[in-house]
Order: structure tokens, then sequence, then C-alpha cells
């Protein structure tokens, strides 16, 4: 039992080891990436680079710019400043720029990969869609869906039977499967109006579930043969053209057109939603996606009807390919944490080290310690594992063995 | 002989755990006065909105109490036994190897375990009141690791109380400090929930790991 509680100790130590020495490492070593600002621009159908950190502006060309050429470029983003200087333009490719219809087409909108894998809350509200007021008010009680739909009061915590009985009928004729894949909306009174929810059943169908003057409003939405969503984000913007970004399971971009339900794919590739984050620009001329990977940035410009314009790609070396990356993987075979940038749950996130230079050091190690248990001159038959656990965990496995030590069972 | 032995140690430990479980009653009970009060004053739906939406944990004053308690009950019962020795008088008990010890540990971690379901009881089921069971599944997730800290405090204290050297005692400390950590990293409400299940299996590894420094007292390495 002894020799097992110490086995147990030494796992515990390794597993310690594994998450803080690289962590404590990179903390020590790891130089902050500076992504680069990208937007497309209207003027000279450019795309704008901004190095805040090298404080330069520049095109893909190589082209340098002032601060203010680099903002006149680009009037869609910059237009409160052009507006104080005076140097914004009356119009742009023949289009008169009125402050209303730069407003309305202005959008942004953005996703994380760890906003897709994330705990959901379960419980949301369901706002009244046409209540009359200037504001929207936080209701009374909160829907769940199990088999069916529930509205529980918030102050009793009670389930209101009627409501659920009423909408629950709702949904069930309109041949909603219970329970739901996911339940997509704004649950927040801050926005402009209420479009309810955008749900997936059991099945894989999608409807529409809104309140309207205390009544269930469902529209089961028709979507094509063989598509199926992995994460739907519904979108509150001024010009009211869709009413969410709706990404498939094979990463595709789709968007859910506002009172008519049309899907539009998006011309866009190499977005995995799984560790790529993603951002949105809406504006008067142009769509512009920006795709954020761990090595590479991509900026795709789309036309205002989401035409494919111009892609642009930079990439650059991630900490692993950089020199202290280099170093960390010959020293440590793997890393251990509980938390990752691409997920809000806590796990045990096992990376091991890219390559094998690691085994190079594991095995020095062993001989150190051969070495050392030989001068000691102690029975080797009882050191095989201790052994065997620097050959595999390396510096970790020989910190745990010392700390523990292997003293009794001489 | 095994009542004898968890007679013992309720003689060294019962103050500090009735006075512990006392203490984090009236900390549940404080919780619960604070809640009621905001729905009082805030109205449910909003407090509800907070919870689901903005990561607000109405419990989260609770995060370090089951660590506090397998500190102070793992000081409490290993301690005297370190002082002249005490514990030598043990291993001449008439119980068969280990034995003794591990009804020692079994006495501390079931005292902490009553202390443990009646702080979970209280939470949860005065949570069931305010909350319906979705949100109270999800506090009971971001609670779990939260106890089992406390359980694996109590593992570790035991395991650095018992070694008889003082490097290697800081040696323990040292990877129990840091260990102990993973149960605690900064997340949202439920986001444990993949964590919970390898948490406990470790916990339940940890409870034999203080055979190993009692092992080393016994044998007098210094």
């Amino acid at each position: 039992m002894e020799k097992i509680s110490r086995y147990i100790m030494v796992f515990i130590a390794v597993i310690t080891l594994t998450i803080f020495l690289p962590k404590l490492y990179w903390m020590a070593f790891e130089k902050p990436v500076r992504k680069p600002f990208i937007q497309y621009s209207c003027i000279n159908n450019e795309f704008m680079i901004q190095r805040t950190s090298e404080k330069k502006w520049e095109d893909t060309k190589g082209k340098q710019y002032s601060r203010e050429e680099y903002e006149q470029m680009l009037p869609m983003m910059f237009f409160k400043q052009l507006l104080a200087s005076g140097t914004m333009p009356d119009s742009i490719k023949g289009t008169a720029l009125e402050m209303r219809a730069i407003s309305r087409e202005k959008s942004f909108f953005r996703l994380k990969a760890n906003e897709i894998d994330a705990p959901k809350p379960g419980l949301y509200p369901l706002f009244e869609s046409r209540s009359g007021r200037a504001q929207l008010e936080l209701p009374d009680d909160f829907f769940r869906i199990t088999w069916r739909i529930e509205f529980i009061d918030a102050a009793t915590n009670k389930i209101q039977e009627e409501k659920s009985q009423m909408f629950s009928a709702a949904l069930f004729h309109k041949g909603f499967s219970f329970p739901t894949k996911t339940i997509s909306g704004l649950p927040t009174p801050r926005k402009s109006c209420d479009e309810g929810y955008l749900i997936l059943d059991s099945k894989d169908q999608l409807f529409h579930l809104k309140m309207i003057k205390d009544k269930p409003f469902v529209k089961k939405v028709d979507v094509p043969e063989g598509l199926k969503f992995r994460q739907i984000s519904c979108v509150d913007f001024k010009n009211k053209d869709f009413y969410a970004y709706l990404f498939s399971d094979k990463n595709e971009i789709y968007i859910l057109t506002q009172d008519d339900y049309q899907f539009i794919k998006w011309p866009i590739d190499e977005y995995d939603m799984s560790n790529c984050d993603l951002k949105i620009f809406g504006d008067l001329f142009n769509y512009m996606v920006i795709i954020e990977a761990e090595d590479h940035i991509k900026a795709i410009a789309l036309t205002a009807d989401y035409q494919l314009v111009e892609a642009f790609t930079e990439y650059w070396k991630t900490k692993e390919q950089l020199t202290e990356g280099k170093i960390f993987a010959s020293l440590f075979p793997a890393r251990l944490s509980m938390a990752s940038e691409n997920s809000k749950f806590i796990r045990f996130y096992f990376t091991p080290s890219k390559g094998f230079d690691w085994v190079f050091l594991n095995i020095l190690l062993m001989a150190f310690h051969f070495i050392w248990l030989s001068r000691r001159k102690v029975r080797l038959k009882n050191h095989l594992a201790d052994l065997g656990i620097v050959a595999v965990c390396g510096i970790y496995g020989l910190i745990a063995i010392h700390f523990f030590k292997n003293k009794f069972f001489d | 002989m095994w009542k004898s032995v968890f007679y013992k140690e309720w003689l060294k430990i019962r103050w500090f755990i009735i006075g512990y479980t006392l203490l984090g009653i009236l900390g549940i009970g404080y919780l619960f006065l604070a809640l009621k009060h905001s729905f009082a004053f805030t109205g449910g739906k909003n407090v509800w909105n907070t919870v689901l939406f903005q990561g607000y944990q109405f419990y989260g004053l609770f995060k370090f109490v089951p660590l506090a308690g397998g500190l102070t009950i793992a000081v409490a019962q290993y301690l005297p036994e370190t002082i002249n020795k005490r514990l030598k008088l043990t291993f001449h008990l008439p119980l068969a190897g280990n034995r003794a010890l591990l009804l020692m540990q079994a006495f501390g971690a079931g005292s902490l375990l009553v202390s443990f379901l009646i702080f979970f009881g209280l939470v949860a089921g005065f949570s069931l009141i305010y909350f319906p069971i979705q949100m109270v599944t999800d506090g009971v997730i971001t609670i779990l690791p939260w106890l089992l800290a406390g359980f694996a405090a109590y593992f570790m204290v035991a395991l650095v109380v018992l070694e008889p050297n003082r490097i290697f005692r800081l040696c323990y400390s040292l990877v129990g400090g840091f260990f102990l950590t993973i149960y605690f990293t900064s997340a949202g409400t439920a986001a444990y929930a993949p964590a919970n299940s390898g948490l406990f299996i470790l916990t339940a590894l940890l409870s034999i790991a203080f055979v190993f420094s009692a092992y080393r007292f016994r044998k007098g390495e210094m």
C-alpha cells in the first residue's frame, strides 16, 4: 500500500508539474502576437492594414500611408473622424453619402470559438415582440424546453401552466419535435426590437418562435436538404436584412433573411469555428469578414449583396514555431491545461509537444537518474518503474520521483 | 477496536468540526438572506437574469469554505499526532498494517463528508425555493469542485503533516498547493461539468496518499 500511495503521489505531482511548469515557462518567454487590423477600402479597392504596435498604415502592396490618408481610405469606418476634420467625401462610386444610410448599414458581429463550446443557460426570457413600448421590458417569466415548453415565473418559481400549454400546443401543431438542440436569440432587453428565438429541435428542424400580444408565433423554416446547423447567432442590425448568422456542421456561413426566411450562403471557406475567431463588419458598400486563426488572419471582402470581391491572408509564426517554442518542445514532452482559448469549459486539455525533440532530454534524464542510482548502490530492480516514469514523463517525472523518494523499497 | 479509534479521533476534532459546521451553516444562512433581499428589492426576474446571463453566482462566497474545512480538520487531527511523535503509539495498536491510520483518515474524511453534505443539502434545498432545477443543477456543478478541494486539502495536509523530513514537507506542500489550484480555475457557472469526474477520481486517489508519509514517519526517516 505504501508503494501504491507513493505512485499515486508521483502521478499527482506529474499532473501538477505538467500544468504549471509550461505555464511558468510561457509566462517568462511568450511574446505577444501583434495581429494586424485589416479593412477593405471602398475608395481604392485595396485591403488597408493598420499595424498599431509599429504605428504603420499600409496596403497589401506595401504602400505606406499617413494616419489621415489611411482614415480617408476607409470613410465608412472613420466617418465621424472625417466629418470632424472636414474630409468626408460627398459620394463614393456615385452613391451619395447620407448619415442615416451609413448608420443604418453599419454593423459588427463577433463570434469567438469559446462562445460556441460553452455552457448554455437553459432558460431564456421570451419578450413581447409588439408591446407598443419604446423600450423592451424583461418579462416576469423565463422558458425552458424539455418534453414541452414551460414558462416559469421568476418571482414565485412556479410553472405558468396555461401559457406553457398554449405555447407547447403551438409548437406541437407546427411539427416541433421536443426537446431541442439549440435555442438562439438575444436574451437582453437592450436591443432595438425583439425577434424571438430560432430553435433547432431534436430532428434538426428550424423554428422561429416569438410572442406577439401574449400569443405564440411559430414559423417552421424550410431548411435545405442535408443542411445541419451547429451554431446560430441572432443579430439586431439596423438594416433588418437578416435574422441571424448560421454556421453549418461543415463550417459554412449562412444568413437567414428577414421576413422571407431565405438562406443565403456566403462565399467563405477556411473558417473552422472550433478554433477560429470570426469578425464581420458591414457597411454601405461591403461586408468584411475577418477569420483569426492561431497562425494567420484571413480578410475577405464581400459586396453588399454578399458576392466575393477579394481575399487576403497574412501568416505569422506560432509560438511553437519560434525559438522559444522549439526550446519548449525539447524540454517538455507535453503540457496540460485546465482552460483553453477555444472553450469556456474547464477540462484536462492535454497537448503533446510537436516533434520528438523531448525524447533526447528524457533519455538524458533517465541516464542521469540511472547514474545517480548506481552511485548509491541501490537494487536497480526496485527502481525500474521510476526509470520508466522518467523515460515517458521526462523532467516532470524526474522531479516527481525525487519529491516522493523511492527510498524504502531497496 | 475501530470504535476506540473513532472515539479518539472524535475527541481531537469534535469542537473543530462542530464549530466549522455551525459557522458554515451561518454563512449559508447569510447567503440566502442576501438572496431573499435581492429578490425583494430588485425582483426575481432581474436576479434570474443576472444569474443566467451575467454569470452572477450568489453562492460565490462559499468558494473557499470547504477548503478551509479540509485544512482545519486535517491540522486538528494530525498535528497533535506529530507532537512528541504520538502517532507511534497508534502503530502499536492491535490492528494490522495501516488499518489504524486508514480508520483515522476515514473518520476525518467522514466527518468532513457529513459537514459538506449538510452544506450541500442546505444550498441545493434553499436554491430550489428560488430557482428551477436547471439553474440549481448548474450551481451544483459549479460548487462540486470546491467541495472536492476540501477533501483534497484534507488529504494533502495529512500527507504533509505526517512527513518527518522538513525538506520533503516543503516539496509536498509545493505539489499540494499548486495541485489545489486546479479546483479553482476561474470559470463561469457550470464550466467544470466536463472536469468534475476527473477531479473526483484524482481526489479519491489522494485519499491514501498519506500512507506514504506515515510509512516514512513509522520508519523514523529524518
